[in-house]
């Protein structure tokens, strides 16, 4: 093959790479400001707007929400004829609702009137301003922001400013195999610290013939959420405020024991994609997962099912469980009266009576403390443990929940000492190299000082 | 050496008297002009779309790749050739770079070594191979997310078909999904498996247009099934291997659904393409440092594909 490019060629290739170019550049971020993206901190004032006649809500249906949420949507329906939501699968978990967003915020098209929030994509959309602070809806609407329980509203809250509304908050849960326990002669409780699990295990595995005593939650499924408890067991943690401390010794002490319940007393596995699936199917007799799927272990398991409080360990036995799940936000990118539906609707979905129901269908937490869940309870008695260890739970470490992509590397260092046996110091002195790049590359320039 | 002949006089073009050497203008005519026409009316509007939807988008990626942008975010700051730099001055280039190599070449070789020996099985004159075709191609046109799924159980090394058959020679299943290095042989593994019917159906066309009496006189000459295979089908096949190596690394470069699905996070599995993915869309909405890797792999496609057209294609035989 031979190309002829003479000067006449060469001249209209020339002109039409430059107007490509320049057609390029037309669209994306805007260049000429040459600083960062400053959110919309300045409270919106919702005096004498007319809410929008149509929104769309985008929910990942956490904890196979979508009929609760439908039945939400028909209930606000009949009490606000005027305004009509569209719910919207935009991604089935987390992640694909954020880079949904995330795509939308960069076409400037197609936002929603309420978006799905989980805990690590907040922040980012506040740095980004592509979410606005709900304080002007909160106080137009009158919202009673005194009932929410404080912990898991307060997670929503930077620069004095509400970013968003708790709606499918989690915390993770130890679930048992009441029927593995019983036959190993193991008291009807969660183990109250890993050191005392530690005992139980070999005679679990003896006795149940499951494969495992406990099974790690999948690595890429937020094993920086549930690593959190064994790092605070142990007194460490992936950070203290910006302070990265992955690698501190009693971080490494903590992930040491872990991979020797692997590798040295065998006892414990590894997850490879969902371990409240392998905990249902009998594949272990313990594991760690969230309060969100608590009913579908019940409906699925074929065995008795006990809930506890996670374990402590040799430092802290107590205050060893993280908060987590998902919140509402409202974009920035729409206008006033798409924002005060969509307020509206915020409000509505997180009224005492919409928070008992969304419990009631999928195992999260009530956000309201007036949620009536007497009837909930005397259903499905072990959401009380979950509402119960609330009071004992922690917000996460900012490594993991404000820098971008670190759950990722945290799941990965996890994979390399868990299914890898790499050492665990030099990974994570890695680790929290990455996570130090990512900060100051991506978080410190955007932090207000 | 040849020697130059100095033309004969009477080769000469006659001339008409009056007119010059140079080629004469061609008119405009109504003919040439309503030819024009439907030119532009059939070609315009793939041209239109083709700037639209594949020039627009590429030339606005090389512009993202030199600005340091937070997807989502409405500003960005331009930073030159630093998210260049940067990718070639981390650790990730090599780990990138090194994983796509291994990624193509071994998806490459597989699909096609394989897809050659299945299609030397459906050659034969024996029952069944309209179905045998069938079955092997299958697979090419199912959905690569479905078959990611359906592979994921299989290699779930706690309850997968492939783990139970281990444990019924007494064997633990290894870490396929967890362990970085399994992950990409698996990835490997399912993409050939996908991708080998496709090879096989294009080298079956090629060996059954081969022609019978070249391999018929060989016979006479004593050649065995070997020797005609290596001396004149797989040289006569030249222009089929040529044409199935430029898609399958193509489409081996570009592949996404697989690893996408069966190793969400890419430890051990982010070739060039699935990084820029997880870069941009993943968590690290490093948008402009994605679009810098997504130009690079379109400048080791386009080298590969003229190296190709180039180098390689000079070696085919066509007969």
């Amino acid at each position: 093959m031979t190309l002829h490019l003479d000067r006449r060629h060469f001249l209209g290739l020339a002109g039409v790479s430059a107007s490509a170019a320049a057609l390029a550049a037309c669209g994306g971020p805007s260049t000429t400001g040459g600083g960062q993206a400053t959110s919309q901190a300045a409270e919106i004032d919702f005096k004498d707007v007319k809410p929008a006649a149509k929104i769309d809500f985008w929910s990942s249906h956490p904890g196979q929400s979508q009929d609760v949420e439908k039945s939400l949507i028909e209930k606000f329906h009949a009490k606000n004829p005027d305004i009509t939501v569209n719910l919207v699968t935009a991604g089935a978990n987390y992640e694909e609702i954020a880079q949904k967003f995330q795509t939308a915020q960069a076409a400037k098209s197609g936002l929603p009137g309420v978006v799905v929030l989980s805990d690590v994509w907040w922040f980012r959309y506040y740095t980004n301003g592509s979410i606005i602070p709900v304080d002007g809806l909160i106080k137009q609407l009158d919202m009673r922001m005194d009932d929410f329980q404080q912990s898991l509203v307060n997670d929503y809250k930077y620069d004095n400013k509400q970013w968003a509304l708790p709606y499918g908050r989690s915390t993770p849960l130890f679930y048992y195999n009441k029927d593995h326990f019983a036959a190993a002669g193991l008291p009807d409780r969660a183990p109250k610290t890993w050191d005392e699990f530690s005992q139980w295990a070999p005679k679990l595995k003896a006795s149940s013939g499951a494969q495992y005593a406990y099974i790690y939650p999948a690595l890429a499924g937020y094993a920086g959420w549930t690593l959190q408890n064994m790092l605070w067991g142990w007194g460490g943690g992936w950070s203290k405020e910006w302070d990265i401390t992955c690698n501190s010794t009693e971080s490494v002490a903590a992930l040491q024991w872990a991979q020797d319940s692997i590798y040295k007393d065998k006892w414990a596995g590894v997850s490879s994609k969902e371990a409240a699936d392998d905990f249902s199917a009998g594949l272990t007799s313990t594991t760690i997962s969230s309060t969100g799927s608590l009913l579908g272990i019940l409906k699925s398991a074929k065995f008795n099912v006990g809930v506890g409080f996670l374990p402590g360990g040799p430092k802290a036995q107590s205050n060893v469980c993280p908060t987590g799940g998902a919140g509402l936000g409202i974009p920035s990118g729409i206008t006033k009266e798409e924002q005060l539906a969509a307020g509206k609707f915020l409000d509505f979905v997180t009224q005492p009576a919409s928070t008992a129901e969304f419990s009631a269908a999928t195992g999260y937490m009530p956000t309201r403390k007036s949620a009536d869940m007497a009837a909930v309870l005397a259903k499905t008695p072990q959401i009380k443990t979950a509402m119960d260890q609330l009071s004992v739970t922690k917000v996460q470490d900012n490594a993991r929940v404000f820098l971008p992509g670190a759950d990722q590397e945290m799941a990965k260092a996890a994979a390399k000492i868990l299914t890898q046996q790499g050492d665990v110091k030099s990974t994570m002195t890695d680790l929290k190299n990455t996570l130090q790049s990512i900060y100051d590359r991506d978080v410190k320039p955007k932090l207000k000082s | 050496m040849t020697r130059q002949l100095a033309p004969h006089p009477a080769a000469k073009p006659k001339r008409p008297p009056g007119r010059s050497a140079k080629v004469p203008k061609r008119r405009w005519t109504a003919r040439t002009r309503r030819d024009f026409f439907v030119f532009l009316a059939m070609a315009l509007p793939n041209l239109v779309l083709i700037a639209v939807f594949t020039y627009r988008p590429l030339f606005s990626n090389m512009y993202y790749s030199t600005l340091d942008w937070t997807l989502g975010s409405p500003t960005a700051t331009v930073v030159g050739f630093a998210n260049y730099v940067t990718f070639f001055s981390s650790n990730d280039a090599p780990k990138v770079l090194g994983t796509t190599a291994v990624f193509t070449l071994v998806t490459v070789g597989g699909s096609m070594v394989l897809g050659l020996l299945v299609a030397l099985a459906l050659n034969a004159k024996i029952r069944g191979t309209t179905f045998a075709r069938s079955a092997v191609f299958a697979p090419y046109v199912l959905s690569g997310v479905g078959v990611g799924l359906v592979w994921l159980f299989i290699f779930d090394p706690g309850y997968g078909v492939l783990a139970w058959l281990l444990r019924g020679i007494g064997q633990q299943s290894p870490q396929w999904i967890n362990d970085p290095q399994l992950s990409l042989v698996m990835v490997i593994l399912v993409y050939v498996w996908k991708n080998l019917g496709y090879c096989a159906v294009v080298y079956l066309a090629g060996l059954q247009s081969l022609p019978q009496d070249v391999m018929e006189a060989a016979s006479l000459d004593g050649a065995n099934g070997f020797r005609r295979f290596t001396s004149i089908s797989l040289p006569l096949l030249s222009p089929t291997t040529f044409f199935l190596l430029i898609t399958t690394m193509l489409s081996s470069l570009q592949a996404f659904d697989l690893i996408r699905i069966m190793t969400p996070l890419g430890t051990g599995t982010s070739t060039l393409i699935y990084e820029a993915y997880l870069q941009a869309f993943g968590a690290y909405n490093r948008a402009g440092y994605s679009a810098a890797i997504s130009v690079v792999l379109f400048a080791i496609l386009l080298v590969i594909t003229v190296l190709q057209l180039r180098f390689v294609e000079r070696k085919v035989h066509y007969s």
